[in-house]
């Protein structure tokens, strides 16, 4: 027996590695602590998303390694389950981004494939070629955990539809062209039956968009608002006030393997935590190093489960394993971030870039990681789903 | 199972239909952890988790003229090592303690400092009071032993054995992690409490998926350690170690939480629940505690 990948699967990683080893930009192989760390701009001037990395999601698309279990067309090489998980193995491993900008290729592509009119399915290359920077319009001051409560409204109207709201937490906003944008198109339905999902123009006279600043003093998401926006009847993806269904797309081919980015990520973090205290000189302290010891237990047995889930899904079992992995690796994350602060004593606190260590990092780490537990489910959502969807337990 | 905390023949017929799969103790450990997983499931007695985890695989080691008869199930054993400290390394100690089944199995297995192994029959023994009756265990005292033959071990043997003892230790964890669960989760969708069932609850939805969770790791983390033994991966160490601790954080979480969920009628001796909590801190204290395994983890990634 042994432990590790058959020669095919080596074969197929090689290959990948040629590719990168040619082709990716050294703005790529810059680890980071996450995914889209330098996808972030100022209060002022909003977000930028760097010319390097919309380069690079090109040439990836290009040479169908995008996402490669689509056909070529769509920046694929048509691959198997397994060889996608080695490919996202081998990028987390390198720590190479795909991408700074996961809407479009991630959530907008595959359901547009999925529930759109072939000419909404062929948005779907711009969107995972990065052509066309997307951003989704979830969230609303009033419908955050409880999404199915947002209140955006669009009046239905023969050809067209005319939207006022407001939505938050819009990532990617300032720089997007499209918004996915959920709706409610039937006030008076019960409220997860009157949503409904459009494609908008972000050009569209009506929608402005304010940066929001976060905690870090970034600003990478924004507040966009609707003021009598005019939207074709064709923008209507999937059927009316039939949204709810649609909030559930992702790239279902993936969906099995995107653990191993933040594992990896999170083995990446161990490590440095080590580093970091062996620098210090506090790795004796015998403290310290059942912590640390407990970090490497937990990332450790968090691999353990994602590949034990994607066995599962690879032999077409159901993979209640990847339930957990969202909100273990993201709780993780912060307490390694805060276990790095720690152990710098005074200099926990210090973002200074030339006093403290490695220019504020774990305090800044820490700061990020917040969002980590809150966005695309919070970890209390995430363990309701677990409790009734994986438990089987009653809904309140 | 109650009947065994007074009489431990009342787990012989038990062992009558596992000696039958005493052979999976000289194969690989990742169909062993599977059926001692079942073994934890019902907190079974007897000797089948010494003998086929501890004694089989050490007589495979030094090549032993009883190993068929092990593997057939018509011979017991089990493996003295530890010494005064309750630590599996070898030890000049002359009392070997935390001895499973001592009184009652064919042969103790004795490990010494050198290492070298002794095999002594109806060795004196004296039986230690621990929470969990379901696993008896015993000090040997090693004074005055006589043997006729004494075989020299490899430390590296030593090592193997203790580290696959470990795993399956933690294998049989994960199953008595998951029973506690598993009544837990049952009876949380069957109490009502002001009109509802209590699974409905957030707070106990909240503490079961954790409780889960912790499972689930666990359970992968056990099965990958034995995958990393059986194929003698240079990560078989570190997974050890990571296998033992996350079971031990498990089964001590499914144990604590599990009694807090079923509340009153988890407190009493009727209830099954506490020979489960009983198995499953008894094993948390055996081959390691998690706080002990997460050091030497330490040792070897620091």
């Amino acid at each position: 027996m042994q432990l590790g990948w058959g020669p095919e699967e080596e074969a197929f990683r090689s290959e990948l590695v040629a590719f990168l080893d040619e082709y990716a930009p050294p703005e790529a192989l810059v680890v980071r602590d996450f995914a889209d760390d330098d996808a972030a701009g100022d209060g002022a001037t909003g977000m930028a998303i760097p010319d390097w990395a919309r380069k690079w999601q090109a040439t990836l698309f290009d040479h169908g390694w995008m996402i490669p279990a689509y056909p070529p067309e769509l920046g694929g090489r048509n691959c198997t389950p397994i060889q996608t998980l080695v490919y996202l193995e081998e990028m987390a491993r390198r720590s190479i981004p795909r991408s700074l900008h996961f809407p479009g290729y991630a959530i907008v592509a595959p359901s547009l494939l999925e529930f759109g009119t072939p000419a909404q399915q062929a948005l779907a290359p711009a969107a995972i070629r990065g052509d066309a920077v997307w951003c989704i319009g979830m969230s609303e001051p009033n419908a955050g955990s409880d999404l199915a409560g947002l209140q955006t409204r669009a009046a239905v109207h023969d050809d067209h539809f005319v939207v006022n709201g407001q939505k938050v937490w819009t990532s990617y906003a300032a720089v997007a062209q499209k918004c996915f944008c959920y709706v409610r198109t039937d006030p008076d339905a019960p409220k997860h039956r009157g949503i409904s999902l459009l494609i908008l123009d972000m050009e569209t006279p009506g929608i402005e968009i304010r940066p929001l600043r976060h905690i870090t003093g970034a600003a990478n998401f924004a507040e966009v608002f609707f003021t009598d926006v005019t939207v074709p009847r064709d923008n209507l993806v999937g059927a009316l006030d039939d949204g709810w269904r649609l909030t559930q797309g992702s790239l279902a081919h993936e969906r099995a393997g995107l653990w191993v980015e933040s594992v990896t990520r999170l083995e990446h973090t161990v490590g440095s935590l080590i580093a970091l205290a062996q620098r210090r000189g506090v790795d004796r302290d015998p403290v310290v190093r059942r912590r640390l010891a407990e970090t490497y237990e937990r990332a450790a047995s968090l691999r353990a489960l994602g590949y034990k889930g994607f066995a599962s899904y690879a032999q077409g079992s159901a993979a209640p394993e990847h339930s957990y992995m969202k909100m273990a690796t993201s709780e993780l994350g912060k307490a390694c971030f805060e276990l790095g602060m720690e152990l710098q004593g005074a200099y926990g606190a210090v973002v200074d870039t030339e006093r403290g260590e490695e220019q504020g990092r774990w305090a800044h780490g820490f700061f990020v990681s917040f969002a980590s537990t809150i966005a695309g489910g919070s970890a209390e959502i995430q363990r309701n789903i677990i409790a009734q969807r994986v438990l089987g337990l009653p809904r309140s | 199972m109650r009947a065994h905390i007074d009489d431990p023949a009342a787990a012989d017929p038990l062992w009558e239909h596992l000696r039958g799969y005493a052979a999976l103790g000289g194969g690989p450990l990742t169909d062993l952890h599977l059926f001692l997983e079942e073994i934890g499931y019902v907190a079974a007695p007897g000797p089948f988790l010494p003998t086929a985890a501890l004694f089989a695989p050490l007589l495979q080691a030094i090549d032993d003229d009883l190993t068929p008869a092990v593997l057939d199930g018509d011979v017991t054993g089990t493996v003295a090592l530890a010494g005064s400290d309750g630590v599996w390394t070898p030890n000049d100690d002359p009392v070997k303690t935390f001895v499973a089944e001592a009184d009652r199995v064919d042969w103790v297995a004795v490990v010494s400092s050198e290492p070298a192994v002794t095999l002594v029959a109806s060795p004196p023994v004296r039986r230690v009071a621990t929470i969990d009756p379901s696993r008896r265990l015993f000090e040997v005292d090693t004074h005055g032993i006589e043997s006729s033959a004494t075989v020299a071990l490899d430390g590296d043997v030593v090592d193997a054995l203790v580290e696959r003892a470990t795993v399956a230790l933690a294998a049989e964890m994960v199953g008595t992690a998951r029973r506690l669960f598993d009544m837990t989760l049952a009876y949380a969708k069957e109490r009502i409490q002001f009109d509802a069932p209590i699974g409905s609850f957030q707070a106990i939805q909240h503490k079961l998926a954790d409780m889960a969770l912790e499972l689930e790791r666990a359970t992968s983390a056990v099965q990958y350690a034995a995958m990393a033994i059986d194929a003698d991966d240079a990560e078989r160490h570190r997974a050890t170690h990571v296998a033992k601790a996350a079971a031990g954080a498990a089964a001590t979480r499914a144990a604590k939480d599990g009694i807090q969920i079923h509340g009153g009628i988890g407190y009493t001796w009727e209830h099954d629940l506490h020979l489960f909590i009983r198995r499953a801190y008894g094993a948390e204290h055996w081959f390691g505690t998690r706080g002990e395994h997460l050091d030497r983890l330490a040792d070897r990634v620091l």
